[in-house]
């Protein structure tokens, strides 16, 4: 009997792919050579270790799912409030660091959440008004708001909006959400319709009312009403 | 899908981040989904998020930008199993958070034996993402398909020599080969 033997026996044991007379042979010689108890433990302790790692290993090397695009903002503004990014797009002078009200800047953020079933489309408002700001400064756009969505969310803390944004999707499949950044002068799009993701960034260059129009648009040629 | 130049991301540029979210996706995603699709699947993309935003620091810290996806998979993998016991734990009453074998939504009895004990959770985010990255780099084809196809699949020598086009005698030396690689890489604690 050789290591080789041994080895090969260990492993179909271990995988549980021993005939019958490998199985004898198998316990014959543990019985005969005791030593090789701890060699059979040890290598069921590396068979584990296998499971265990191997399916990491896989992931590690996964190429899908996509990335999806509802939550590129989510991150992006990590980034910003971390780093204290760049973009390398042309954003007319937006700061999402003074968009969060840092050095005593402040910023409305609008946030709305259509969810769209089948039968019966969801709409959920929300904004964000951080103290210390501008706050009701600009209602003429706030007023516009609220009588388009007159249910629409107030968050005056970075961190519940935050929090806020982690519920979504809600456990929809598909599902949009349109943020307006006034600080950024734009209205962002994303949102899942029938398992592909999709994002737009409007700028806001003249009416709000029509940028808004338009972001709605966009969320109904996406689920094809 | 390339890896996104590591000085771009250090300087926060939103391109690179881009970049950096859809390469590194589909792997948080998957670690995610490895432990939290048998009890908590609703929640995977919402751990893989967190998983990402968490990586925006470490940027900083790292030394290449080949680090990054170990690194991301690693917290992605201690977030879910951190959530899978904070869950857990909620449904036995507090305190109780020695052991992740638990019941399903439904009732069902469910046993999750890479939660328990594994070694890879008693590892530190960084430790577990180093020897990631090692393991990895270390299993050269075919040798970590072959531990695939045998632990894991339930191949049997002959089919993996076929699929390989190696001989069935040389199966048993790459998986002695291969367990030998990661008793190496993980078998031991680096502080033991």
């Amino acid at each position: 009997m050789n290591d080789e033997r041994f080895f090969d026996l260990a492993m179909k044991v271990i995988a549980r792919q021993c005939t019958d007379a490998e199985g004898v042979e198998f316990d014959a010689l543990l019985a005969g050579r005791p030593g090789l108890k701890a060699e059979f433990e040890r290598l069921q302790a590396d068979a584990r270790l296998v499971r265990e790692v191997a399916p990491l290993h896989a992931a590690v090397d996964a190429t899908q799912p996509e990335f999806p695009a509802y939550a590129r903002e989510r991150l992006q503004a990590q980034v910003r409030r971390t780093l204290g990014g760049t973009s390398t797009t042309k954003r007319r002078g937006w700061n999402w660091r003074w968009a969060f009200g840092v050095a005593g800047a402040a910023a409305v953020i609008l946030a709305m959440l259509s969810v769209f079933n089948p039968s019966k489309p969801v709409t959920q408002v929300a904004m964000l008004d951080i103290p210390g700001g501008i706050r009701g400064a600009d209602t003429n756009q706030m007023e516009l708001v609220r009588q388009r969505w007159k249910d629409a969310r107030v968050f005056s803390n970075a961190d519940e909006f935050a929090a806020w944004e982690r519920q979504q999707p809600l456990g929809r499949a598909d599902f949009a959400k349109i943020i307006y950044d006034r600080a950024a002068a734009e209205v962002r799009v994303a949102g899942r319709a029938g398992g592909k993701s999709f994002s737009k960034i409007i700028p806001v260059e003249k009416d709000l009312a029509i940028t808004l129009d338009e972001a709605v648009a966009f969320v109904r040629e996406q689920f094809g009403r | 899908m390339s890896a996104p130049n590591l000085d771009a991301l250090r300087r926060g540029e939103s391109a690179a981040w881009d970049q950096a979210f859809a390469w590194l996706w589909p792997a948080v995603f998957a670690v995610a989904k490895l432990k939290l699709q048998p009890f908590l699947p609703d929640e995977i993309e919402d751990v893989a998020i967190e998983s990402l935003e968490a990586l925006v620091e470490k940027v900083r810290d790292v030394k290449s930008v080949e680090e990054l996806k170990p690194l991301a998979a690693s917290i992605a993998h201690h977030r879910a199993v951190s959530l899978l016991r904070e869950r857990f734990a909620q449904k036995r009453g507090e305190g109780k958070t020695d052991s992740l074998d638990a019941t399903t939504e439904d009732g069902d009895a469910k046993h999750d034996p890479a939660s328990q004990d594994s070694p890879l959770d008693a590892l530190a985010e960084k430790e577990l993402a180093e020897r990631l990255q090692k393991s990895l780099g270390a299993l050269k084809p075919p040798l970590g398909d072959v531990l695939t196809d045998f632990f894991l699949h339930g191949w049997r020598y002959e089919d993996i020599a076929r699929k390989h086009g190696i001989a069935v005698g040389s199966v048993g030396v790459y998986l002695k080969r291969g367990l030998e690689t990661l008793r190496r890489i993980w078998g031991a604690r680096e502080d033991s």
